[in-house]
């Protein structure tokens, strides 16, 4: 039932967003061959002027991959992703960063109001040459990071990135893992409402990163793709006394390249067509081993039954820019294997393995005013998932059931100073109360910025 | 212990050291001879498996709520025996993030290390009666192995009783962290575990019982999940007050105005101004729970189920458990002082219920969490499908069996 009704609501999305595609097919074509006629003359005229120079070139404003706009503030653009537009430029070092500050207002529960300097960040990227590059992001979560605080200091990104031609390249380090829409855009200028959707929260862990080798690249017909080997998460981590797997499941086990183990690997291909400008299609998967060969781990005899566990994210998405409309439909599902044996040790506890979880969300924002460089930009959202909707049945009828799908409607205001300001306000009414997961219905107000 | 105390200890650990390369003896192998040494009480009696027997789990074996000891083997302990099996992950006491106490050894944490815990037994008046260090040293280099102990410690070892009493202490302490009997991990639940064997429908039934929140809560003390590939040792390590009613069988309750409060006293002083940890004592591991023949620091309850009834009881059903006032009113929690009734934990599950109400588990559901829990006991036979850690200290490998 919940799966049909997220299918009619992400159904009637993309029919929102197909009729006014029908209606301007022969202008769109008309703007896609113009503007393949003015790429043609820019990358012309790109290497004539390199080809002109002899020193180094003046430091430019490379923007990180991950920084590229998505033109939440200009909805005609097309989503660049990891277009080879910011080709590295040599010696040349650019810093930017972005950060975000929220405050939550439960209705029910006022006394849980929280204000929070949500993230920090500083970035870098710097061109060794023409073809080489690295890149990183610096993190600091929640104000302070120290022993006795909740906040995090981190390294969210650090690699290397190698072109080996204008439109394809490799990277080796750190890696965003490039799935949904938000987990390699999550800059709080890049999302419409105060925190992030649940559903890339919930099923895809943003911000996942994992480390290893992944190759890039984008092909004249408008298709991106990624494909990567890297490191998997643990099953080893999942504590079935902690709601931590409850509110994500993967979130709860990825390993964030912290002294990682990496018996096991996974893959990750992402495919994009953004072939018609404003449109984004596609879709992405991970897929590896996640048990790590924890059952060897121990000196003793193995207590671990879940070496051979599997992890299968799937994800799509399609997202359609036009005027002053911007509309989304994303949905994912997860799923692990091998969890029947693990669980049987988790009898009666609060938080078993799930094996499947699922989410998707439709949105629709909406350009109501623009002058000078702002803006403001109505949007409403509606979510489904679950993060335990199926669980490996067990004997004696002492399996666990599967939790209830969450639903919520988000309907709130981005305020665009410039396109690198934002003041956020939305009103997010859930389906259920859940005060562990922090569920319930809230007010919510944020600043953001990107620089 | 004193960092002048821990540099001399670690140079009789090199030496020790040195001298393990060569030959034998080893220190845990005198660690074992102490162990077993009547000659080192003065009574002449008492070793340390005199209580820590390893056919019991290395506790008690008999019925007794205190042991007796001293020179004459009649004075009365103040604390029931622990087991010393499964104490290698513990740690030093210290105070978590939240406030909370964890780790240490003995009921009350007063010891800090496996080095500590065998200081008290062998010195106390009630138990091996050495009074001090000169008194233990003399008997000790009386030993049959005390030749043994001059060679892997030096020929004057005994000529300083301060140290000979610490190297034997390490000697102990090795013992017990290398020695597999200690921590055999070979209980049916180990072999569950392992998914060499299947639970029966009773004892899983008992284990979702036991972890489920709802019900009887155990886990949220006594950990039973295995995590990273370790097996779980069913204790957090914290400290819990659980209003446990006086016990008239230890003497010293005789005199009304003696508490034994744990963690503030009267034993480990350090921390008698902090009244709100009184009453606390050490959450012990359940493994081999199911052979204890005495329960909770007081070893008030001798028996397992009503040990658990009186968990799922005690706010439920308060008379059955404490005794009345002149008045007629139950006087619940009644081996802590009045004022201090308020430390005993009333909030978590099974314990946040009011008398009338029904208790968190059914008897048929204690009778299936009992079954569980003798799935704890080391030493299991597939075969015969029973368990007998005495199985474990002869070094018999239940999976060797499978």
């Amino acid at each position: 039932m919940q799966h049909r009704m997220l299918a009619l609501a992400i159904a009637t999305c993309c029919a929102a967003l197909a009729l006014p595609a029908r209606a301007d097919e022969a202008a769109l074509k008309a703007e896609v061959d113009a503007l393949r006629a003015e790429v043609a003359a820019l990358k012309a005229e790109v290497q004539q002027i390199h080809a002109a120079q002899s020193a180094p070139a003046p430091v430019a404003q490379a923007k990180p991959v991950s920084q590229q706009p998505i033109a939440v503030t200009d909805a005609a653009a097309p989503n660049p992703g990891r277009s080879m537009s910011d080709a590295a430029t040599a010696n040349t070092t650019s810093l930017w960063g972005y950060g975000q500050i929220d405050y939550n207002h439960p209705t029910a529960r006022a006394a849980d109001a929280r204000a929070d300097l949500t993230r920090a960040v500083i970035g870098f990227d710097h061109g060794f040459n023409d073809t080489t590059r690295v890149y990183g992001e610096l993190e600091w979560e929640h104000a302070i990071a120290s022993a006795s605080d909740a906040g995090e200091s981190e390294v969210e990104q650090l690699f290397i990135e190698h072109a080996l031609a204008p439109n394809y390249g490799v990277r080796a380090g750190l890696m965003l893992v490039p799935i949904g829409l938000l987990n390699e855009h999550h800059e709080p200028t890049q999302f419409y409402g105060v925190e992030r959707n649940f559903v890339e929260q919930a099923i895809i862990p943003s911000t996942w990163r994992e480390g290893g080798v992944a190759g890039y690249g984008n092909t004249d017909s408008g298709f991106q793709w990624d494909i990567g080997l890297v490191t998997s998460p643990n099953l080893g981590k999942w504590d079935p006394t902690s709601p931590d797997g409850r509110e994500s499941p993967l979130g709860a086990i990825h390993q964030e390249m912290q002294l990682a183990k990496a018996h096991d690997l996974s893959l990750w291909a992402r495919l994009n067509w953004l072939g018609v400008p404003g449109l984004n299609v596609g879709g992405a998967m991970f897929a590896g081993k996640i048990g790590q060969d924890t059952s060897k781990q121990f000196e003793g005899d193995a207590n671990f039954p879940a070496d051979n566990s599997r992890l299968l994210l799937g994800e799509a998405h399609v997202r359609w820019q036009s005027g002053p409309w911007d509309f989304t439909a994303l949905y994912t599902r997860g799923t692990i294997s091998d969890t029947q044996d693990l669980n049987l040790g988790f009898l009666g506890q609060p938080t078993p393995v799930p094996k499947a979880f699922w989410g998707g969300y439709a949105q629709a924002a909406w350009k109501a005013l623009a002058w000078n460089q702002s803006s403001v930009v109505l949007f409403l959202r509606y979510e489904a998932f679950n993060t335990g909707a199926a669980y490996a049945t067990q004997p004696q009828g002492l399996g666990t059931p599967p939790l209830p799908t969450q639903r919520v409607l988000t309907a709130g205001i981005n305020y665009y100073l410039n396109p690198n300001v934002v003041f956020k306000f939305d009103y997010q009414d859930f389906r259920y109360d859940d005060p562990v997961l922090d569920y319930g219905n809230r007010f919510d107000l944020g600043i953001g910025f990107q620089f | 212990m004193t960092k002048t105390t821990a540099t001399r200890l670690a140079a009789f650990v090199l030496a020790a050291a040195s001298a393990t390369a060569l030959a034998a003896p080893t220190p845990a192998s005198l660690g074992e001879a102490i162990f077993r040494d009547t000659s080192l009480s003065s009574s002449g009696r008492m070793a340390c498996s005199t209580c820590h027997d390893p056919a019991r789990a290395h506790a008690q074996d008999n019925d007794l709520s205190v042991q007796l000891g001293g020179a004459d083997m009649a004075t009365p302990g103040f604390r029931a025996v622990p087991s010393l099996r499964y104490m290698n992950p513990n740690m030093p006491f210290f105070f978590a993030n939240d406030g909370t106490p964890t780790g240490g050894f003995t009921r009350d944490g007063g010891a800090n290390d496996l080095i500590a815990q065998a200081h008290t037994p062998i010195l106390a008046a009630h138990e091996m009666d050495n009074i001090d260090a000169a008194g233990f040293a003399a008997r000790l280099g009386a030993a049959a192995y005390a030749d043994d102990f001059r060679a892997l410690f030096g020929a004057d070892v005994f000529a300083n009783p301060d140290l000979a009493l610490l190297v034997a202490e390490y000697a102990l302490s090795e013992y017990q962290r290398t020695d597999a009997e200690f921590h055999p991990f070979d209980s049916k639940f180990d072999l569950f575990l392992q998914r060499k064997i299947m639970l029966s429908p009773q004892e899983l039934r008992g284990l979702a019982l036991f972890n489920r929140k709802d019900k009887g809560n155990c886990a949220a003390c006594h950990p039973s999940t295995s995590v990273g590939g370790q097996p779980p040792v069913f204790t957090d390590y914290t400290y819990d007050n659980l209003g446990v009613p006086r016990n008239p069988q230890i003497p010293a309750n005789a005199d009304a105005d003696y508490f034994d409060m744990g963690l503030c006293g009267p034993f480990r002083m350090d921390l008698a101004a902090r009244t709100d940890l009184c009453g606390q004592f050490k959450v012990p591991t359940l493994r081999n729970v199911a052979t204890r023949h005495v329960f909770f620091h007081n070893g008030y309850f001798h028996d397992l189920k009503t040990a658990i009834e009186f968990y799922v009881q005690r706010d439920t059903n308060p008379s059955r458990w404490y005794p009345f006032d002149a008045d007629g009113r139950v006087r619940k929690f009644d081996d802590i002082p009045s004022l201090l009734a308020r430390n005993v934990n009333t909030s978590e599950a099974p314990y946040d219920r009011k008398p009338g109400q029904a208790p968190a588990l059914s008897d048929a559901e204690i009778d299936d969490v009992v079954a569980f829990l003798k799935t704890l006991t080391d030493g299991y036979d597939p075969i015969t499908d029973s368990a007998d850690p005495a199985r474990s200290a002869r070094g018999v490998k239940s999976v060797d069996k499978l």
